[in-house]
């Protein structure tokens, strides 16, 4: 029999957590540690790693077999251009303290697209080789320049078999022309609420008159299109937060069910205004605290709701085949299925990269429409973006499960190759994972009925967290 | 109960006739091929269909409701096999009656003769609806695993909107058919194939067949190194319901390329109705075990689905993964379904379905 390689972590209570790189995972003692790292399994450890797959009998049996698919699975493939996200617009009608794109005033000129930028954004849709698009309307406020959205959704209904559009929008001010605009549905409504009224008055409407108009729409938009398509995610500042059970509170008054807590984005105007030193230990007390609430309220209530990130976590732990959220994958490609196309023709691999360009740290565009793709620079970007034979990542146990970050590793620190356990990504991923982990092998009954809903189905069993003794 | 054989004159033939009813009165000749038979008289219960200048009578209530089915008469015989039943999603070519394992739920006993049939099906399949999915089964087809091979390759060259649902054992998979396999268009193929256990033993007693679980597993990787669409079956038995947990697991785990597995309810005829007193699990009665493994395989990402559960024996978080499995010629409700709102969604008993030792628990939802 050989053992496929066990990455290891000691968990707060003792015990040890063993990963392997197929994702599949266990705790055990330091007792098994050792006997693992001398090679002397006895038969009930080599019984166990057989039987949960860390193990095989002779190349190419069903175990080697199995394992290979498990291991591939969690690759993420590289795919044909599908998910664009266009910045058709820089002008907002709101100044928030933590606007991550150092947007311009309502009426400024020569920050909306070109009529040629227009021709060239839908010449460039048209030679996609994909027959299903996501576009994602990002901005400044997209909402100001409607035209040109209805442009681009025109032209996509017309080409692809099937196209879907999400609205990032402030939903500040909504013109009749707007509202009949985000009635149809393939077109969804992503927004932002700060959690509670005074956090959100405080960060972003600033009197309570313009907040009353944010909010008589964002009721409007549920009303009007349920909450299927119509979603909005909290930004945190982590001095100033919204009790997480007001969050929840608010949340779900709304009919949302889904939380993604966003700590204020360390892009953009936010950097300036906001220090990021010392807060990632209240970051995370925070974090904890809202998981703890959520699992709190969810132990008496029908209605679950869940810590959108958390969630997805968990389900990259126990599955494969989950790589359609591109902020954490791996290789997390840059340029490939998806990419960002800015108000002046810039194309950018992520929109924290138009970010961290637009306030003048780095250049991180990989082209423009008129000029093409840079292939030379994103070739040197996609050089990093796998973990497998990172030195950090190749012994940590959470590898199978996390990605990397490359754009938020150049904002941070200017470089590429930082030791990975040295960079803010790393860092936050390790907690994020310890708590996952601390989750699943929980004994609490209220916790375990949180991870099923979480993981969409009636029962969290035991047998999700084996354990060798 | 819908009849899959109908009585007919015998013809003098050598070979089994395949053709397609067509019960619309006087011959449409827009669609006229040399396998279309067109009604053109119907008496009392006697269809007469006209073809290639004979005539050919059918015994049946209503002739409309064969028309579009392609069927067979084979020489000697005065029986019409409705091979592709035109309105129904539930169509199998019986490949051959002959298997290796003896199954202790075997709804269909392996008997000892085998006719090939191939040339007839092969024929069979030009005249089915598009997009039609075709079932083979058995017996165990792959007994005859060259001829089917073949038999698939030319239906994906003649027909490739045709899909086929190839019930086998996995007993007769080996590395030497992998240019057969390569050969065949894998997208259009799903394998459906039993384990009982993840214990060898428990599945080897199941199926009485000495190594039977190692010998699946070697073809199931086999498969899954091709990328072959593996759909898992499970019977759920009084030897195996408690085994499900760990089942799940190990499907999980080690047939982490199979599309989906079903968990199914047992058919109270052949072997099984001879053994149904020791072997019926009433789920209605203790669900957990199934719950359980549910809950496991859909967590680690195999998809999971309940066949032949009414849904009034499943608790209700888990009726979302019941599916109306039961074909429909073999498909009934009993009398308290009358009032049941889920009715349109279950679906229902087996003809065959002992009441007086059946679920305990029966109820109108």
């Amino acid at each position: 029999m050989k053992t496929w390689p066990l990455n290891f972590r000691n968990s707060a209570d003792g015990s040890v957590l063993f990963c392997d790189e197929a994702g599949g995972f266990f705790r055990s003692s330091e007792a098994f540690l050792e006997r693992y790292a001398m090679g002397n399994l006895n038969n009930d450890d080599t019984e166990f790693l057989l039987r949960q797959g860390h193990a095989f009998s002779s190349e190419g049996d069903f175990q080697y077999v199995a394992f290979a698919s498990r291991w591939a699975n969690r690759v993420t493939p590289w795919s044909d251009l599908s998910y664009v996200i266009l910045v058709p617009t820089l002008r907002c009608n709101l100044r928030c303290d933590y606007c991550q794109v150092s947007r311009v005033t309502e009426h400024a000129t020569g920050f909306d697209w070109s009529s040629e930028e227009l021709t060239r954004v839908i010449n460039l849709l048209d030679g996609l080789k994909t027959k299903s698009i996501k576009i994602e309307f990002q901005g400044g406020e997209p909402l100001l320049n409607l035209a040109d959205l209805q442009k681009v959704r025109d032209f996509c209904r017309s080409r692809f078999d099937h196209s879907e559009f999400v609205i990032c929008t402030n939903l500040q001010s909504v013109t009749a022309e707007a509202w009949a605009f985000l009635d149809a549905a393939d077109t969804h409504i992503s927004t932002s609420f700060d959690g509670s009224d005074a956090n959100h008055i405080s960060g972003r409407t600033k009197t309570q008159a313009v907040h009353d108009e944010f909010e008589a729409n964002l009721r409007n938009a549920i009303s009007r299109f349920g909450t299927e398509r119509v979603s909005a995610l909290p930004t945190i500042d982590v001095n100033n937060p919204p009790a997480p059970e007001e969050v929840i509170r608010s949340y779900v008054n709304f009919g949302f069910q889904s939380i993604f807590l966003r700590r204020v984005n360390f892009q953009g105007f936010a950097r300036k205004a906001y220090t990021f030193h010392e807060e990632n230990q209240l970051w995370k007390s925070y974090y904890r605290r809202f998981i703890t609430a959520i699992i709190a309220y969810n132990s008496v209530n029908e209605y679950k709701i869940e810590e959108f990130y958390l969630a997805h976590l968990l389900r990259r732990i126990f599955r494969g085949g989950h790589h359609n959220h591109v902020d954490l994958r791996n290789p997390n490609w840059l340029g490939a299925d998806y990419l960002v196309i800015d108000y002046d023709g810039r194309l950018y691999p992520t929109d924290e990269a138009r970010m961290v360009t637009r306030i003048g740290k780095m250049d991180l565009s990989i082209g423009s429409l008129k000029e093409g793709v840079d292939n030379d620079k994103l070739e040197l970007l996609n050089a990093e973006v796998s973990i497998n034979f990172n030195p950090d990542c190749m012994l940590c146990p959470y590898q199978a499960f996390c990605g990397s970050d490359i754009v938020d590793d150049l904002s941070r620190y200017g470089r590429i190759d930082l030791p990975k356990g040295q960079t803010y990504h790393c860092r936050s991923h390790l907690d994020l994972f310890d708590l996952a982990f601390e989750l699943i092998y929980s004994d609490d009954g209220k916790v375990k009925s949180s991870l099923a809903a979480w993981l969409g189905v009636p029962d969290f069993c035991s047998d999700l967290a084996p354990s060798l003794s | 109960m819908i009849s899959l054989q109908l009585r007919s004159a015998p013809l003098p033939i050598s070979e089994p006739l395949v053709m397609r009813l067509n019960s619309a009165k006087g011959p449409d000749l827009s669609n006229c091929s040399n396998h279309d038979a067109h009604l053109i008289d119907f008496e009392g219960e006697t269809a007469e269909y006209e073809f290639r200048g004979f005539s050919i009578y059918v015994n049946c209530q209503n002739p409309e409701e064969l028309d579009g089915d392609v069927v067979m008469l084979t020489p000697g015989r005065n029986i019409l096999h409705r091979l592709i039943r035109k309105t129904s999603a539930h169509n199998t070519l019986l490949i051959t009656e002959q298997c290796d394992q003896k199954c202790i739920m075997c709804s269909q006993p392996p008997k000892e003769l085998h006719v090939d049939l191939f040339d007839a099906f092969s024929e069979a399949i030009l005249l089915a609806p598009f997009e039609t999915t075709i079932g083979l089964s058995g017996g165990e087809p792959m007994l005859h695993k060259a001829r089917l091979f073949e038999f698939i390759a030319k239906a994906n060259l003649a027909r490739p909107d045709l899909r086929f649902h190839v019930l086998t054992n996995g007993q007769h998979f080996e590395p030497s058919d992998l240019a057969a396999l390569k050969n065949i268009e894998l997208s259009t193929v799903l394998w459906g194939i039993p384990v009982f256990a993840a214990d060898p033993d428990v599945h080897d007693k199941i199926v009485v067949k000495s190594g039977a679980h190692a010998k699946l597993h070697e073809s199931l990787a086999l498969l899954g190194s091709v990328g072959a669409d593996i759909e898992l079956r499970t019977v759920v038995m009084r030897t195996n319901v408690n085994g499900l947990p760990q089942l799940a697991t190990h499907l999980a785990t080690h047939v982490p390329y199979a599309h989906f597995w079903a968990m199914m309810q047992m058919e109270n005829i052949g072997y099984a109705r001879m053994n149904w007193d020791t072997e019926f699990s009433d789920n209605s009665r203790n669900f957990s075990p199934i719950g359980q493994a549910i809950s496991l395989a859909v967590t680690k990402g195999l998809e999971t689905t309940l066949y032949n559960f009414p849904l009034c024996t499943i608790p209700e978080p888990y009726r979302r993964y019941s599916v109306r499995s039961i074909s429909d010629w073999k498909q009934k409700y009993l009398p308290v379904c009358e009032a049941c709102n889920m009715r349109t969604s279950c679906g229902g008993f087996f003809q065959w379905y002992p009441e007086a030792k059946g679920f305990a628990e029966i109820k109108a939802l």
